[in-house]
């Protein structure tokens, strides 16, 4: 017997935590389509951000959403530097190019986690949020939880302030014609550098804000950044390589994946049930759900 | 913005008025006064293997051909001209702006336009966003209003296909993307690597005649085919590339008095 009313709470649950989790697989999608990376650190970009909010916050005496600014600016930052050193390791003369940036990013992945270990030690923490407490009664529907609501909320103003910039601006189409072809880009005036370190920069730092909102609603941990790079790759995958329609879907159904595990079998199986549907996804379609991912035939 | 292309700037749009008579494009009128884009002692290759083995090469006004075999080098060549390439020794300039060491992104702007092969389009963007990437540096709106008028108005086409995605065109009309795109950037020469390849045969004489219109508008076209025949009925000027090196240059005339060149490096 299924109880109706716990059912559409683990939707309405799982629908709020996708619309995070679609911020941080745009952009992963998109570092992997600008720079021809796969990014091993986008995870421990997510705990990095996580901590951030739960080592800033306390000491401006202020709410973990405060901060948002801060690691936006910080992440945009650090990411254009970085992207300079991916494009490095990946073009040139270098064998396996997808080899030598799957490297870099794991390197830096470690090195990320490494020194939050080493500074902050093991042990998870807070990201201050009690403002955001409580949850709001929808007659019917069931209660959307402050925390995750305001996440989601974020999530898709970030989904949405990215795909104008991608979709609508003169920046935007830059970046989209080195996704397709880096040289003929260059051959059109494009100066590839720029735009990829604003590309870079811009998915660090929506990856990094994910980071602290994610650590609002769970917690901030040296360890979680795994997860997150899996969930990244569950995403993608999904979708469908470089297709980012699909990447929004898939974020929802990662989210509700999330949920329905966690309650119906339990919440260390929402691994296993994931990689699970993406055994059968690429068995079946390996184009993605949506069949248009850049392995479509 | 290209320093030769009149039109480009504001402040220069009166003293033009009356040679940029009625809708033609930019580089109308204007044969004769197209920079020379040479080559002197051109040496290049990738990693330690080296393909070019000093060229000296000079465009000319209409259709300077570059002929040769398989890995004789005409594409790297054509890759040094448009700076993706690196230039190992000797120089590149257009007219009297030395472009040896510019990338590719910057020798655009001095009015160099490449067709890659295979046309280069973008799939994934619309029919007018790549008419805007062919646009990308130059800042003044109404040129690149202007421009794409123009466009259309060779390709008239691609009028209605504005919206659609480049990758839903048939060949010939991504041909007219590639062309108007480059055309978008307001380049007095065009540097084509092979237009011909991958095109069905029944396009092929298309193809050719959009690159006569580009000179009939005053630009020089350098052209790199592999369909010799084809190609030497365009031809004002001929180089032949065998091993890295200039094998022949001169008009076309003077080509067909060498039979054995022609026999040798160009199987006719």
């Amino acid at each position: 017997m299924v109880d109706i009313g716990l059912f559409t709470q683990i939707v309405i649950n799982g629908l709020l935590l996708g619309g995070i989790y679609v911020t941080i697989g745009v952009g992963f999608s998109l570092a992997f389509g600008v720079l021809e990376v796969v990014d091993f650190a986008v995870g421990e970009y997510v705990m990095v951000g996580a901590f951030m909010g739960a080592v800033l916050a306390p000491l401006f005496g202020a709410e973990g959403v405060f901060v948002i600014p801060i690691v936006l600016v910080v992440f945009f930052a650090v990411g254009a530097l970085i992207q300079p050193l991916i494009h490095h390791v990946t073009t040139g003369d270098r064998p396996h190019p997808l080899l030598m940036g799957l490297v870099f990013t794991f390197g830096l992945a470690t090195f990320l986690r490494g020194s939050v270990l080493t500074i902050f030690g093991p042990n998870s923490q807070d990201v201050p949020s009690s403002l955001l407490t409580g949850g709001i009664e929808v007659p019917g529907l069931g209660t959307f939880p402050v925390v995750r609501t305001v996440t989601a909320v974020f999530g898709v103003t970030g989904l949405a302030v990215f795909m104008y910039y991608l979709y609508r601006t003169r920046g935007g189409m830059a970046i989209r014609a080195i996704a397709e072809d880096r040289t003929n880009a260059r051959l059109m005036g494009i100066n590839i550098n720029r735009y990829q370190s604003i590309a870079y920069g811009a998915y660090a730092a929506l990856t990094g804000s994910a980071g602290v909102f994610i650590g609002m609603t769970f917690n901030a941990s040296p360890g979680m950044g795994l997860q997150y790079t899996a969930f990244a790759f569950f995403m993608v995958v999904l979708a469908g390589m470089g297709y980012l329609p699909g990447v929004i879907v898939a974020g929802i159904v990662l989210g509700l994946t999330q949920s329905f595990t966690a309650v119906y079998i339990s919440g260390n199986a929402v691994l296993l049930v994931l990689f699970a549907i993406i055994y059968v996804v690429l068995l079946v379609s390996p184009a993605g759900i949506l069949g248009k991912g850049e392995w479509a035939t | 913005m290209s320093d030769v292309t009149g039109g480009g700037s504001g402040a220069d749009d009166a003293a033009d008025s009356d040679d940029a008579a009625g809708a033609d494009f930019d580089g109308a009128q204007r044969t004769g006064d197209v920079p020379t884009l040479s080559a002197t002692d051109v040496e290049a290759g990738y990693d330690q293997h080296q393909v070019l083995h000093g060229i000296t090469f000079e465009s000319r006004d209409g259709v300077t051909c570059i002929f040769g075999p398989n890995g004789s080098g005409k594409s790297t060549f054509l890759k040094t001209m448009n700076g993706i390439v690196p230039v190992w020794d000797g120089t590149i300039t257009y007219g009297d702006v030395d472009l040896t060491d510019e990338k590719p992104e910057d020798i655009v702007t001095h009015g160099i336009a490449t067709l890659p092969q295979g046309g280069g389009i973008f799939a994934s963007l619309s029919v007018e966003e790549n008419l805007n990437v062919g646009a990308f540096t130059v800042d003044d709106a109404d040129a690149i209003a202007e421009r794409k008028a123009e466009v259309l108005e060779v390709f008239p086409a691609l009028e209605d296909k504005l919206d659609q995605k480049a990758r839903e065109l048939s060949g010939g009309q991504q041909m007219m993307v590639s062309l108007g795109r480059a055309m978008m950037t307001g380049a007095d020469t065009f540097l084509l690597d092979e237009p011909s390849a991958g095109l069905a045969p029944r396009l092929v004489d298309d193809a050719f005649g959009l690159i006569e219109r580009l000179v009939d508008r005053g630009a020089q076209v350098i052209l790199i085919e592999q369909n010799v025949r084809a190609a030497l009925r365009l031809a004002d000027y001929v180089y032949i590339l065998a091993e890295g090196e200039v094998q022949f240059h001169g008009p076309p005339e003077d080509l067909s008095e060498e039979d054995e060149l022609m026999e040798l490096y160009l199987g006719l």
